[in-house]
């Protein structure tokens, strides 16, 4: 993917955020590039992607724009009254890319341990050795469902699962360190069983090696990518900082933004 | 109940390759056998509802046929959202088995009851609720249950053996006829009202099993409560959203009004005091002593 082409994804998801705004841009924004890179260049058809984190649904719906799965004029209805589109994944509509209607934190991972359990148990799916893939937050990580769900994955030896840990550093009201610590350390996920990655969040060539690591892997373990992200990544005002979790976008801020964007990226 | 609902999961677990069983743990003494039957599609999921539940949705959405297994209150109560989201949103064929409704595990005390499962799966969508009365019915509800496309519930407890000729299984019978009043008993505490029913001269009730939500109340039973214009409903969870409030905006709506109406139900733990499943029967009114006294009251 070219400079201007993530750009152009940067710049949309910013236009969709000020145009409903919508919140939650810090956690889209860390993560756009962990979706970019799995969705357009890691997944195959017959991989599954579930968004755990599923508060980050506008990037999801701006890069599966770009992939020419949701078209323009869908994608502008985001966040409206009538919409397909809500702020967390629906449940009846885009069902071959959004499997499951996710928000409630926690619950991602175990979802995608019964579909990846279900991969090795179908004969037609183990000849294409197919992976599914589960993107949370560190913050996410509080939850004890996504511990239940990774004890479960690794007895069961899924090493079709990939986690995806977009590790920024903060959730909606604080430092992860300082709330409940570090749900997304290297050495928890290796205590629970993991093939632990660790690969910088928002560098194309870096994540697309990783993944190719990930894939080529012949340990019988399932496996985690735990990502260092920035929040609110590419906008100066946003990086890092706890308060746009929620906060919403003026409009002499939304042109801020997009003159970082057009810089810094 | 659960000698019967192995027997049913084994055959079927034979038939359909689809099917998958998942227990949080359970099952020393009753599932060896189903484990050398099913192999790798028995999981012991461990003690982790919440992950069996998502596990199963899973499963279920890659186009298996799960049974989910637990004690009742954590296969309902720990698991609400799972459900919800994971579940009924998408209207998957999870199975969700709960053994020991109500206060079915006596003395482990009311971490282990469950009072509310029936309350609250009847609000969320799509999901069919089995409360199997006899243990006769528990092959034909499991049996169905894996047909049908959407969630299910089922809700086990113990049901003695009855010297009584049944109707076939449906989810709601007329068990035999009677005059005096109309009696609506909702799973296994039909053996209840059968024992209380002793006392009487013959054909006193038109006793009724209830065996399945939504609840589909048959014009029978409607003429029979017009007829007897006394009615009495048990049923061993709360009285919120149960078969008694059901039934009465069924009456509503048909604009039959009976002359005297009694609702037996799980109203707690009145005397703050645990013990044995006769226990809390006793406590609630549930024992056939105490639906004995109700029918008194209604025939007097």
């Amino acid at each position: 993917m070219s400079i201007s082409q993530r750009k152009k994804i940067y710049r949309r998801a910013l236009d969709l955020f000020f145009l409903s705004q919508a919140k939650h841009i810090g956690s889209s924004l860390s993560c756009l590039d962990i979706l970019i890179v799995t969705l357009a260049y890691i997944k195959r058809d017959e991989d599954i992607f579930i968004l755990s984190k599923g508060h980050a649904a506008p990037a999801l719906y701006v890069v599966l724009n770009s992939l020419e799965k949701i078209s323009d004029r869908e994608l502008m209805t985001f966040h409206r009254d009538g919409t397909r589109l809500p702020a967390h994944p629906p449940n009846y509509h885009f069902k071959d890319l959004i499997h499951f209607p996710t928000g409630s934190l926690g619950h991602g991972l175990s979802l995608c341990c019964g579909i990846a359990q279900a991969m090795k148990l179908s004969v037609t799916h183990q000849k294409k050795n197919p992976f599914v893939y589960c993107l949370m937050s560190d913050g996410e990580c509080n939850e004890g469902q996504v511990w239940e769900a990774a004890q479960y994955a690794s007895a069961k030896r899924l090493d079709n699962l990939v986690a995806l840990i977009d590790r920024n550093g903060i959730q909606a009201f604080g430092r992860t360190k300082d709330v409940l610590g570090d749900a997304a350390s290297k050495e928890k996920w290796q205590a629970f069983g993991f093939e632990v990655f660790e690969c910088h969040g928002h560098n194309h060539v870096e994540m697309k090696n990783i993944f190719k690591k990930v894939r080529t892997s012949r340990q019988n373990k399932p496996k985690v990518i735990i990502f260092k992200t920035v929040k609110g990544h590419g906008v100066s005002f946003m990086e890092n900082t706890i308060q746009w979790h929620y906060l919403t976008l003026s409009e002499e801020q939304y042109k801020q933004a997009v003159e970082d964007i057009r810089k810094n990226l | 109940m659960r000698a019967e609902f192995v027997k049913a999961i084994e055959t079927l677990g034979l038939k359909d390759e689809k099917l998958i069983f998942l227990t949080g743990d359970l099952g020393f003494n009753a599932f060896e056998n189903l484990v050398k039957k099913l192999g790798r599609r028995f999981i012991n999921a461990g003690v982790a509802e919440q992950n069996m539940f998502g596990v199963a949705a899973g499963l279920a959405y890659m186009g298996f046929r799960p049974w989910v297994y637990s004690i009742a209150p954590f296969a309902t109560l720990k698991t609400v959202e799972q459900v919800r989201n994971d579940i009924c949103h998408l209207g998957l064929p999870v199975k969700i088995v709960g053994i020991g409704g109500g206060y079915g595990y006596g003395i482990m005390g009311s971490t282990h009851h469950v009072l509310e499962d029936i309350s609250f799966y009847n609000t969320l969508p799509g999901i069919k609720v089995y409360v199997p009365a006899f243990s006769e019915d528990v092959g034909q509800a499991v049996k169905n249950m894996h047909r049908e496309s959407q969630p299910g519930y089922l809700r086990l407890n113990i049901a003695k053996k009855q010297n009584l000729k049944l109707p076939a299984y449906g989810g709601v019978r007329k068990i035999f006829s009677g005059e005096g009043m109309t009696l609506v008993v909702l799973g296994p505490l039909i053996h209840n009202a059968l024992d209380a029913l002793k006392y009487f001269p013959e054909a006193t009730a038109d006793l009724w099993s209830v065996t399945e939500f939504p609840l589909k109340v048959p014009t029978s039973l409607i003429h029979s409560i017009k007829k007897t214009k006394k009615l009495l409903v048990v049923e061993e969870c709360t009285n919120v959203n149960g078969l008694g409030e059901r039934l009465e905006i069924c009456l509503y709506k048909n604009r039959v009004c009976p002359r005297k109406l009694s609702h037996l139900y799980a109203r707690g733990y009145p005397s703050r005091l645990y013990g044995s499943h006769q226990f809390h029967w006793h406590e609630n009114k549930l024992d056939a002593e105490g639906i004995k006294t109700e029918i008194r009251k209604l025939l007097t």
